[in-house]
C-alpha cells in the first residue's frame, strides 16, 4: 500500500526539523515558502530569519534527509532564496507566542 | 526568487582549530582571575606595575584575543562566505601564540627574571602576522563585502599597529631607545589595542550576531557606517599625534571622534536591541546587555579622560581597566560564548543525527541556573573590586576578586559540559 504524498503531509514531516537556538520548527518559523509535489520529486522553498547565519549548509541537508528518509524512493530538491526576505509576521500564532510577540 | 547558490561555498574550519583556541581561552580565562585574586595587595596605585601588566596581558592577549582568533576563523568563512585561507597556518599560530602569551605573562610577573622581553613580543607579532596573512588571504577572495568586513579589516590593522608598538615597548625594556616617554607610548599601545582591535571586533561581529540572536529585523545600519569611519580616523590621529609634543588640541580632536563613533556604535546596537522580536533575554544576551551598558561608562569615562586631569583620583586607570578588561570584554565574551560554544559543538556532533535520533536544544547543554549564578558573581565581584579600589579597602578587594574567582570556576565548568555533552 502506498501512501499519496500530498503537502499537508510533507508540512507535518517538515515540522520534526526544528531550530535548535530558537527551539521552533521551520513551518511555524515561516521558514518554508513553498512545496511542489511533481512524481515523485519533491520541490522545496524556503529561507532563514538572516543572510550569513551559520546554519546555512545544514538546515537544507536536514529538509532533505528527513524527507527521504520517512518516504523512500522520493527525490528532494530544497532551494534557498532571500527574495521574499523573511519577516516576523511569517510566524505562525503560536510561535509568536512562544516568542513572547 | 533568486535561489541562492552559495551554500556549497560556505566552508567552516575544522572543530578541532576552533576548539583549541576556545579552550586555551577559557583556562586563561580562569588564571586571569586567580592571578587577580592573589595579587590583589598589587593592585594599587600606578597601572605600570608588573603584576598588573601580566595580569593585563593574561587577560587582553591569553583571553581575548585567543577567544577572537577561534571566533575570527569561525565567523569570517560565514559572514563573509568564504573559504578560511589555511588551517594549517591557523594550527601554526595557535601554538607561537601560546608560547608567546605564556613567555611574556611569565616575565612580567617575574620582572627580576633572566628571560628577556623581545622574545616574547616577537613570537606574538609572528603569530599574529599569519593570523593576518590567513584572514587577508581569505577575505581577497569575498565576493559581497559587508559592513561586518570593513569593521574586521580595520580590527587587523589596529591589532598589528598594537602588536609592532608591544615590540618596540619590549625591545625598549630590555635596551631603552624610544625617544618620546615610554608611557606615553604604553597609552598609544593601550589605546589602540582596546579601541582599534577589542571593541572594534566586538563592534563589527555584533551587528551580525545580535541580530541573529534577538531575531531583529526592520532596521538600518547608517550609523554603524559612521561608527567606523570615524573611529577609524580617530585613532589615525591619536597615533600620528601621539609623536608630537603640546598637541593638546588635536588630542582632544581625535579623541572626541573616537568618542562619537563609539556613541553611534552604541545608539545602533540600543535600536537592534530595541526591534528584536524574542522579547526575553536568555543568559547569553543577559551578559551581552550588561556588558555593552559598561561599555558606555567606560566611553564616557573616556571621554571625560580629555578635558579633566585626574592624576589625583587615587586607583581611576584601575578602575578604568577593570571596567573594560572584566566588565566589558570578558562579561561580552562569556555572554557570546554560552551561544557560540553550545552551537559549535552541536554542529559538530549533532548536526549529522537530526531526523535520525533525538538532539538536544542548545540551552540544554548547559546548566542554566549555574549560569544565571555566575551571571550574578560577577557582577557583584565587578562592583565589589570597582568599590574597594575606589576607596582603597585592601580586604574587599580581595572579596571582590575571589568571588569573580568563583564565577570564572562556574563559567569553566560550564563550557566543560557543553565540550563533553
Amino acid at each position: 500500500m502506498t501512501t499519496t504524498i500530498t503537502k499537508e503531509r510533507i508540512t507535518d514531516i517538515l515540522r520534526t526539523v526544528i531550530d535548535p537556538e530558537i527551539g521552533i520548527n521551520i513551518v511555524d518559523l515561516g521558514l518554508v515558502y513553498e512545496i511542489n509535489i511533481s512524481d515523485n520529486l519533491i520541490d522545496i522553498t524556503m529561507t532563514l530569519t538572516t543572510p550569513g547565519c551559520p546554519m546555512h549548509g545544514s538546515i537544507t541537508d536536514w529538509v532533505k534527509r528527513i524527507i527521504e528518509m520517512t518516504i523512500p524512493n522520493v527525490g528532494v530538491n530544497v532551494n534557498l532564496v532571500w527574495e521574499p526576505k523573511w519577516t516576523p509576521d511569517k510566524m505562525s500564532d503560536e510561535a509568536k507566542l512562544q516568542l513572547g510577540m | 526568487m533568486n535561489t541562492v547558490n552559495s551554500v556549497a561555498s560556505v566552508y567552516s574550519p575544522p572543530f578541532r582549530i576552533v576548539a583549541k583556541y576556545f579552550i586555551a581561552a577559557i583556562v586563561s580565562f580562569v588564571v586571569l582571575n586567580l592571578m587577580l585574586t592573589l595579587s590583589y595587595k598589587d593592585i594599587s596605585g600606578h597601572h605600570f606595575q608588573p603584576k598588573i601588566l601580566s595580569i593585563t596581558h593574561i587577560a587582553t592577549l591569553g583571553f581575548i584575543t585567543m577567544i577572537i582568533f577561534g571566533a575570527m576563523f569561525q565567523l569570517v568563512p560565514v559572514v563573509l562566505e568564504v573559504k578560511l585561507f589555511s588551517t594549517v597556518l591557523a594550527e601554526i599560530q595557535f601554538w607561537i601564540f601560546s608560547a608567546g602569551v605564556i613567555l611574556l605573562v611569565y616575565k612580567f610577573w617575574n620582572f627580576g627574571s633572566e628571560l628577556s622581553f623581545t622574545l616574547p613580543a616577537i613570537l606574538l607579532n609572528a603569530a599574529m602576522l599569519i593570523f593576518s596573512i590567513n584572514i587577508i588571504a581569505s577575505m581577497i577572495k569575498v565576493k559581497k563585502w559587508n559592513l561586518t568586513g570593513t569593521y574586521l579589516a580595520s580590527s587587523i590593522f589596529w591589532m598589528l599597529t598594537t602588536a609592532v608598538a608591544g615590540l618596540l615597548l619590549s625591545i625598549n625594556l630590555d635596551t631603552p631607545f624610544i625617544k618620546i616617554s615610554h608611557l606615553q607610548y604604553l597609552k598609544l599601545h593601550a589605546i589602540t589595542a582596546f579601541v582599534g582591535w577589542v571593541a572594534m571586533v566586538v563592534m563589527g561581529v555584533s551587528y551580525k550576531l545580535i541580530p541573529m540572536f534577538t531575531l531583529s529585523h526592520d532596521y538600518k545600519l547608517n550609523l554603524a557606517k559612521w561608527a567606523v569611519i570615524l573611529i577609524n580616523i580617530g585613532l589615525l590621529g591619536v597615533n600620528w599625534i601621539m609623536h608630537y609634543p603640546d598637541t593638546k588640541f588635536y588630542n582632544t580632536l581625535f579623541g572626541s571622534l573616537i568618542f562619537i563613533g563609539m556613541l553611534l556604535y552604541l545608539i545602533q546596537i540600543y535600536i537592534i536591541f530595541n526591534k528584536r522580536i524574542r522579547k526575553k533575554l536568555d543568559i547569553g544576551l543577559k551578559f551581552t546587555a550588561v556588558a555593552l551598558i559598561i561599555l558606555t561608562i567606560t566611553a564616557l569615562l573616556n571621554f571625560s579622560f580629555l578635558f579633566f586631569n585626574y592624576e589625583n583620583v587615587i586607583n581611576l586607570t584601575l578602575v578604568y581597566g577593570i571596567l573594560f578588561l572584566i566588565g566589558f570584554a570578558s562579561m561580552l565574551i562569556v555572554g557570546q560564548m554560552y551561544k557560540i560554544v553550545p552551537f559549535l559543538v552541536w554542529y559538530h556532533k549533532y548536526s549529522s543525527k537530526v531526523g535520525i535520533e533525538k538532539v538536544p536544544m542548545l540551552k540544554d547543554m548547559f546548566n542554566e541556573t549555574f549560569a544565571e549564578y555566575q551571571f550574578y558573581l560577577m557582577i557583584s565581584g565587578l562592583i565589589i573590586s570597582i568599590i574597594a579600589l575606589s576607596f582603597q579597602m585592601q580586604i574587599l578587594l580581595l572579596i571582590g576578586f575571589s568571588i569573580l574567582f568563583i564565577s570564572s570556576i562556574i563559567f569553566s565548568l560550564n563550557m566543560m559540559k557543553i565540550f563533553r555533552s
